[in-house]
């Protein structure tokens, strides 16, 4: 009845017909992405909750006889609603899986090439989803304006300021002032809840048309089926009904998990850190940016200079050049592996029959791991250069030891071949 | 597609009628978004002085920055060789970068390129701006040693070594901590004397 009322002015079928019968890849690793778009739903519904009891504004209101920056007030009293420490917990807790979920998609796209012609667009997106996830976070930690995230963005707004020429200003645009000043919270709130969320549906919009348009790569285990069958279409599940009732299961499941984890393991406790005092705390970031926070302190602090104008101090190689290089490592890599042919390459590789790139992602990973250990210096007791060596030793290791064993498996291989042949 | 009026020569070399409209559209839109970035300008706030600048003059007070004695005068007697607390000048706590950590050690433990004439009893004093990216820095008190006491920064572990001048010993701070003299007065409390010895605040 209500299906043919709408169907009857909205043609609902051929919408049907049309989209929601695109087949999807029954391969696990493919849940990977919506992982992350999943967490971005949680995010928006509890933000938007959130939203209703946050105040964003520094002036100092009275809080239990204390007095206190309205916007930690307003969180702690969040948090003494029913319910609202858990909402609080389930939004942060997102944020992680969100992240953590784009970046081992991003890692199974890049073991198995599936960002070669035509997905190179795709690639790009992703990345820029990436960064701007990190910044949503970024921008959300300010928020409830305790000890620690004052301590967190006083440091980026350093960062910030060592950006070379432009990082004055750029501090200030972003900052709204120095930091800390009044107009940074309400700043950061507009950012957080309005302009970045708005790029973040913008560019998943965007990535799935792009997606919907070039269809998924398939696992390579379809090439030899679909070649028997002589046929061209995709093999998989139709979205609907099968792909919409494991998604939804599949997040059902993993609002589960999240509820459940956030009940129980507390994160951002605001009322221990207290609001914003004289003293620093000993603090990390949240993990996504130990690895900067890890090159950080590796940099000797008496390696500055200056050319054309513009300074470079250890904050600009450790803050700016060193994530910016790696971004920009990440968006060549579509260009630089091409892969056989000029063609369309629709199915995905085996990373084992890849010594040279799964190599590399195993040493670089291991780099990136290693730059997380180095945030943790302190606790191990080691130096920044022990730890400098360890981290070279280990990432060169790891990389030509996996570089080494694959290419002995692939002569392996061929030999096999060649015997069947 | 050849534009007719210009002649078959015109595709080629010429601009045709289709190519200038083209070029005219690109540029008035290049040209509008542009301009648009001038707004940028306006969306960051002019600077209000930037950076950390001192307000401390040389009389003032010394009062606890923290804790339960938050805003007391500070006594001499309160602290023990190997301690120290972080201190504000009395009505100036609202500038952070009037944030000073006062320390004690033996009156013997300090050597070059501290100024001695800075300290008194014993008690030095140095700005608790990280000179890295601007955390407060805290006090690692050895209580077997008081004298091997450090400054250190936990944010990246920045070591700094209170009997040299907070020579950085550790850590991505670029330069020491600026010391700032203080003298003990005739009531027990204590006083500022000078400005700080050099820059204070991150030095980006
Ligand atoms: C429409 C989307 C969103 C809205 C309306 C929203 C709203 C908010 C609000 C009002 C706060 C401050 C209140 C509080 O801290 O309790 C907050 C905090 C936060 N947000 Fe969001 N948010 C959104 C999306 C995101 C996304 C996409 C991320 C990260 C990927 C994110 C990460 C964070 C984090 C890490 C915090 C700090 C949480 C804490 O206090 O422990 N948010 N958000
Ligand atoms: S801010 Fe002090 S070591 Fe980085």
């Amino acid at each position: 009845m209500i299906f043919k009322w709408f169907d009857e002015r909205l043609e609902l079928r051929k919408f049907k017909d049309k989209f929601l019968s695109k087949t999807f890849p029954t391969h696990p690793t493919f849940l990977l992405g919506e992982i992350a778009l999943f967490s971005f739903i949680t995010l928006v519904i509890t933000g938007i909750f959130l939203g209703f009891l946050y105040e964003p504004s520094v002036k100092m209101v009275s809080l239990f006889g204390a007095m206190v920056p309205a916007a930690y007030a307003s969180v702690v009293k969040t948090d003494l609603l029913p319910m609202g420490m858990i909402i609080r917990r389930i939004h942060h807790w997102s944020a992680m899986i969100m992240i953590a979920s784009i970046l081992v998609h991003l890692m199974r796209v890049y073991f198995t090439a599936s960002y070669r012609k035509p997905r190179e667009l795709n690639w790009l997106v992703g990345l820029g989803l990436w960064c701007i996830s990190m910044g949503a976070a970024f921008t959300g930690y300010l928020l409830p304006y305790s000890k620690f995230s004052t301590t967190a963005t006083s440091i980026a707004y350093y960062i910030a300021k060592s950006v070379p020429w432009i990082g004055d200003w750029i501090s200030r645009l972003v900052f709204a002032g120095d930091f800390p000043s009044a107009g940074t919270v309400p700043r950061f709130f507009f950012m957080h809840v309005m302009l970045i969320p708005m790029l973040l549906v913008g560019l998943i919009g965007l990535h799935m048309l792009i997606l919907v348009k070039q269809k998924h790569t398939e696992p390579n285990s379809n090439k030899k089926k679909k070649e028997a069958e002589g046929g061209r279409r995709l093999i998989g599940i139709p979205i609907w009904p099968e792909q919409t009732i494991i998604s939804l299961s599949f997040y059902l499941f993993l609002l589960f998990i999240i509820v459940l984890v956030a009940t129980y393991i507390p994160l951002n406790p605001i009322e221990n850190y207290g609001p914003p005092s004289p003293g620093t705390p000993v603090m990390r970031p949240d993990w996504y940016f130990l690895v900067v926070y890890g090159f950080l302190k590796l940099i000797p602090g008496d390696l500055s200079f200056s050319i054309l104008g513009g300074n470079i101090t250890p904050e600009t190689i450790g803050g700016v050049l060193f994530p910016a290089f790696t971004i920009l490592v990440f968006a060549l890599i579509p260009f630089l592996d091409k892969g056989k042919g000029k063609g369309l390459q629709n199915y995905t590789e085996n990373p084992l029959h890849r010594p040279f790139m799964t190599s590399f992602g195993i040493g670089g990973g291991v780099f990136l791991c290693m730059l997380v250990v180095a945030g943790y210096m302190d606790v191990l007791h080691l130096t920044a250069r022990t730890m400098s060596i360890y981290i070279i030793l280990a990432s060169t290791a790891a990389w030509s030891i996996s570089y080494t064993l694959l290419r002995l498996y692939n002569k392996k291989r061929m030999g096999e071949d060649n015997d069947e042949a | 597609m050849v534009d007719k009026n210009l002649g078959d020569k015109g595709d080629k070399r010429g601009i045709t009628r289709r190519r200038f409209t083209l070029g005219v559209i690109i540029a008035s839109i290049v040209g509008a978004f542009g301009s648009l970035l001038s707004l940028l300008k306006i969306l960051a706030p002019a600077k209000e002085g930037g950076g950390y600048v001192s307000t401390i003059k040389p009389g003032d007070q010394l009062i606890y920055a923290q804790g339960a004695n938050m805003g007391a005068d500070i006594k001499v007697s309160a602290l023990n060789a190997g301690e120290s607390v972080l201190v504000y000048p009395a009505g100036k706590t609202s500038n952070p970068a009037n944030i000073v950590q006062l320390i004690k050690l033996d009156e013997g433990a300090y050597k070059a390129p501290t100024d001695i004439k800075l300290t008194d009893q014993g008690l030095i004093a140095y700005s608790a701006i990280c000179t890295h990216l601007g955390c407060t820095v805290s006090w690692v008190e050895k209580k077997k040693s008081p004298d091997t006491s450090y400054t250190e920064c936990f944010c990246h572990n920045s070591i700094f070594d209170p009997t040299r001048g907070a020579k950085v010993l550790a850590g991505p701070a670029p330069i020491p901590l600026a010391q700032i003299g203080i003298k003990v007065k005739d009531n027990g409390t204590l006083v500022f004397t000078s400005d700080f010895k050099g820059p204070i605040g991150p030095q980006v």
